[in-house]
């Protein structure tokens, strides 16, 4: 596997680099970016914002609490035990857990959701410097079919190429 | 019609002696913790007799109150239990399970009656009184809850009698300790379901009354109130 | 940010990490054999029963309860405030959420622990677990010790989840710096992060639903606490306003317990550029607000007992204020009122010191009050025939001793394996070039250093 990047010390540098191998025809999605902080105010950053998580959390809770409701009819029926003169199934106190399980649902949900979509856990990065931790930013294409015309989008100034 | 047990008392009767108090020991199987012990307010009496000074000297009045498990129909130690140690049987008793008692002792502070008594040790009989112990009462280990059960065991003897002669039960078949050991018979038994019984008959009397009514737990157990002045 | 901030910063907050001194060895000989105490204690007292403790009849829970309250209270501190900051996007709350969401974990592991160590047969606590059992009998769901465990369990999940996601690119960053058996261990903790647009993206939603999510359910678990109390008709537990009266002292003993805890760091880590004087005047601020909002609902509580006259209600309520708890009453009274007005309210005391004395006084006072609630109405309850009085016993005492040294283990061990202060956010709040954003939210940005 090749790759060729090239690390930026600024998020202005980035920018450049990244709308110069869009002109040489790379897609969004070809262009790998990594930062070791979120970067909020660059258009390059804006990429893959649009999520199910929502949803997905949603759903989550919503299952939970159709659980949580099996859960407690079902076991409250299944040995009907008397207690304190209240009604076998006592929606009030079932209400109770019903919700601690929506929310631990919804929690959860998100969570798995979050792992799967980032990819997370994986062996080993495919694309990596370990100078994106001293605040550089790295731009670059893994297998590119040209690796020249990749260094020459990603000459900015202030630019570190590197190939592997 | 299942039965529904319940118990009145009569305080122009009760003399306050304690001999129910004994019977409830000797059949129930409960130890005595020893004086240093009870001093730290570990006694364990499922029935104890409450007894109340009333007025100013020399004007006062001794007044005595067996107070033991109530049975309530609402009973504020039931849904408090998460394993289901404490709950309602279809004859209306409180039963407590020992075996599914985890000893979260909330039971015991639900109850407004403080009737719930914990085990706080292992229990232990002084010698000889480790030969009289009653086979059909189970024996509690160290940090369950137990209390007053109106006598199951009693009861279920006598249920269980009466289906093999193939027999209806009558008034005054099922006697608990107490009931059988109290002298002055202030304490009555029976179903509170057979509007005959006697127990129905003193329970509707205008001198009745329940202990702590107001909190709303429904007891089963009537007391008369006093008439005389002694 | 710029590189040389972003080093400066990645050395100041991983020195921790990479460097230990002979007195982290000592302090965690010293808590942990204070933590082997109590847990031999502990053992003891299984062995023994529940005997040798001071509980009897008719208080049956004292102390234990008592720390079971108090703990979760404080873990009420981190993912609670947490959360509240991170939904308002207050820049101030970057290096304080982590260290917050710590005091959660842990002190809700602690408490806990509690509800098990009270139990009278403790090896059968997993009956409170539902789980189809050879017994076919299932957990009474009408008991609200069962709400306890389903609320306490989703918040310490959630707490967990919303500690540990942002500490993966922070385990990332140790994964670059460290060598050695380190790096391995810190390289599997970091899952192969990268840092992609992407991973920020997911790693900020899934924070903001988690955000959202838990402020209820920690509003739920501290109203599930009360209602172990409230459920039960004794005199002066069986109100109605429970459920907030315990949430505010919760959120009022857990940042006290905060500002404690970032005390202990700024001095012990040298975090003084981090965690400024301006971050404990913020906090001391919230501790004001949560001592009035505490004192109001004492007020209105014995206010309208004492007007109702109930016999039973007001034989508690003049024990405590009057009776042999007094001392005690009034003691939390000073605790939680009289010193943290005063010390909060006037800007000069304000200090870092002058936080640390109140949150001191108020975590005292939290516990009183705990115990005043739990003992005095148990020991006065309808018949005063078997009204009783309490007094704790060695075990009871070294086992809730032992906990507060847990606490401290637990935190000092932290700290030393996970950078302490979100490193990354750090640097997210360094971020925004000024040209972008006004002076005025600028300020925010991180948390001013002038006071």
């Amino acid at each position: 596997m090749s790759a060729v990047y090239a690390l930026y010390p600024d998020g202005e540098s980035a920018q450049r680099a990244v709308n110069g191998l869009r002109a040489a025809g790379f897609s969004t999605g070809a262009i790998t970016v990594i930062s070791g902080e979120p970067l909020e105010d660059h258009e390059f950053f804006d990429v893959n914002k649009s999520t199910w998580m929502w949803y997905i959390a949603s759903a989550g809770g919503f299952i939970g609490l159709a659980s949580a409701a099996w859960l407690t009819r079902m076991t409250e029926v299944a040995w009907p035990l008397r207690t304190g003169n209240m009604p076998i199934v006592a929606w009030w106190p079932n209400m109770i857990v019903m919700f601690e399980l929506t929310m631990l649902g919804g929690i959860v949900a998100a969570v798995v959701t979050m792992f799967v979509t980032a990819g997370l856990p994986r062996r080993r990065p495919a694309l990596y410097d370990p100078e994106i931790m001293d605040g550089k930013i790295l731009v670059g294409v893994d297998n590119p079919p040209d690796a020249a015309v990749v260094e020459r989008a990603l000459t900015v100034p202030g630019a570190t190429i590197k190939r592997t | 019609m299942p039965h529904k047990w319940g118990m009145a008392v009569d305080l122009d009767r009760c003399t306050g002696c304690g001999a129910c108090v004994t019977a409830c020991h000797a059949e129930n199987n409960i130890p005595t913790v020893g004086p240093a012990q009870a001093a730290r307010g570990r006694a364990m009496h499922w029935l104890r007799v409450e007894r109340y000074w009333e007025g100013d000297f020399p004007d006062v009045r001794l007044t005595f109150r067996p107070v033991m498990c109530q049975h309530c129909d609402a009973a504020p130690c039931e849904p408090v239990c998460p394993t289901y140690a404490s709950h309602h049987t279809d004859e209306g008793l409180n039963a407590q399970v020992y075996n599914r008692c985890i000893g979260t002792r909330y039971c015991a502070n639900a109850c407004p009656y403080s009737v719930r008594f914990f085990d706080f040790f292992n229990p232990q009989w002084p010698k000889p009184l480790h030969l009289q112990l009653n086979p059909d009462v189970s024996v509690r280990e160290v940090g369950v809850m137990e209390k007053c059960t109106f006598c199951v065991q009693r009861i279920r003897a006598v249920e269980i009698d009466a289906k093999a002669e193939k027999r209806e039960l009558k008034d005054g078949d099922v006697k608990p300790a107490c009931v059988q050991g109290c002298s002055a018979r202030a304490l009555v038994f029976g179903d509170l379901n057979d509007p005959e019984s006697e127990v129905s008959r003193l329970s509707r009397s205008p001198r009745g009354s329940k202990l702590l009514e107001d909190v709303g737990t429904l007891p089963k157990v009537t007391y008369l109130e006093r008439q005389t002045q002694v | 940010m710029s590189e040389a901030s972003a080093r400066k910063l990645g050395d100041d907050l991983l020195r921790p990490l990479l460097r230990t001194s002979w007195r982290f060895y000592a302090l965690v000989a010293f808590l942990g054999s204070i933590v082997l105490t109590g847990l031999c204690t502990w053992a003891y007292q299984v062995y023994n029963g529940f005997g040798i403790t001071g509980i009897n009849n008719p208080i049956f829970w004292a102390f234990y309860i008592t720390n079971f309250v108090f703990w979760i209270g404080i873990s009420h501190a981190g993912t609670l405030i947490s959360a509240i900051l991170r939904l308002v996007n207050a820049g101030w709350r970057r290096p304080v959420t982590r260290c917050a969401e710590v005091i959660t974990v842990f002190a809700l592991m602690i408490g806990a622990l509690f509800p098990i160590i009270h139990l009278g047969r403790p090896w059968l606590f997993f009956w409170l677990i539902p789980y189809p059992s050879n017994r076919q009998i299932w957990p009474n769901f009408r008991s609200p010790l069962v709400w306890d465990f389903f609320a306490i369990n989703t918040y310490l999940t959630g707490s967990v989840l919303f500690l540990v996601l942002p500490m993966i690119p922070d385990f990332a960053l140790v994964r670059d710096k460290a060598t050695g058996v380190r790096q391995k261990v810190y390289a599997a903790l970091a899952l192969g992060w990268q840092g992609t647009p992407k991973q920020w993206h997911r790693l900020e939603s899934a924070m903001s639903i988690m955000a959202i999510a838990i402020i209820p359910v920690a509003v739920s678990v501290h109203t599930i606490v009360s209602f172990d109390f409230s459920m039960a008709p004794v005199p002066m537990w069986h109100s109605t306003m429970f459920g907030p009266y315990f949430v505010a002292g919760a959120i009022f003993s857990g940042i006290a317990g905060l500002i404690v805890a970032m005390a202990a760091l700024r001095k012990f880590l040298h975090l003084e550029e981090y965690l400024h004087p301006v971050h404990f005047q913020n906090l001391g601020k919230l501790l004001l607000l949560m001592s009035l909002l505490w004192s109001y609902f004492v007020f209105a509580e014995r206010l309208t007992i004492w007007y109702g006259n109930e016999s039973s209600e007001v034989a508690v309520l003049n024990v405590t204020q009057k009776g042999s708890f007094a001392p005690l009453y009034w003691t939390m009274v000073v605790c939680n009122f009289v010193v943290p007005f005063f010390i909060m309210s006037i800007k000069r005391l304000r200090t870092i010191a002058g936080c640390v004395i109140a949150s001191f006084c108020v975590l005292i006072g939290m516990w009183l009050e705990r115990f005043l609630i739990v003992v005095p109405s148990l020991g006065h309850k309808y018949l005063p025939y078997a009204w009783g009085t309490y007094r704790p016993r060695p075990v009871e005492i070294i086992i809730t001793m032992s906990t507060f040294a847990a606490m401290t283990l637990l935190y000092t061990l932290f700290s030393k394996f996970v950078p302490i202060i979100s490193i990354w956010e750090m640097k997210a709040g360094e971020h925004p070039s000024p040209a972008l954003f006004p002076a005025a939210t600028r300020e925010h940005a991180l948390g001013e250093t002038h006071a």
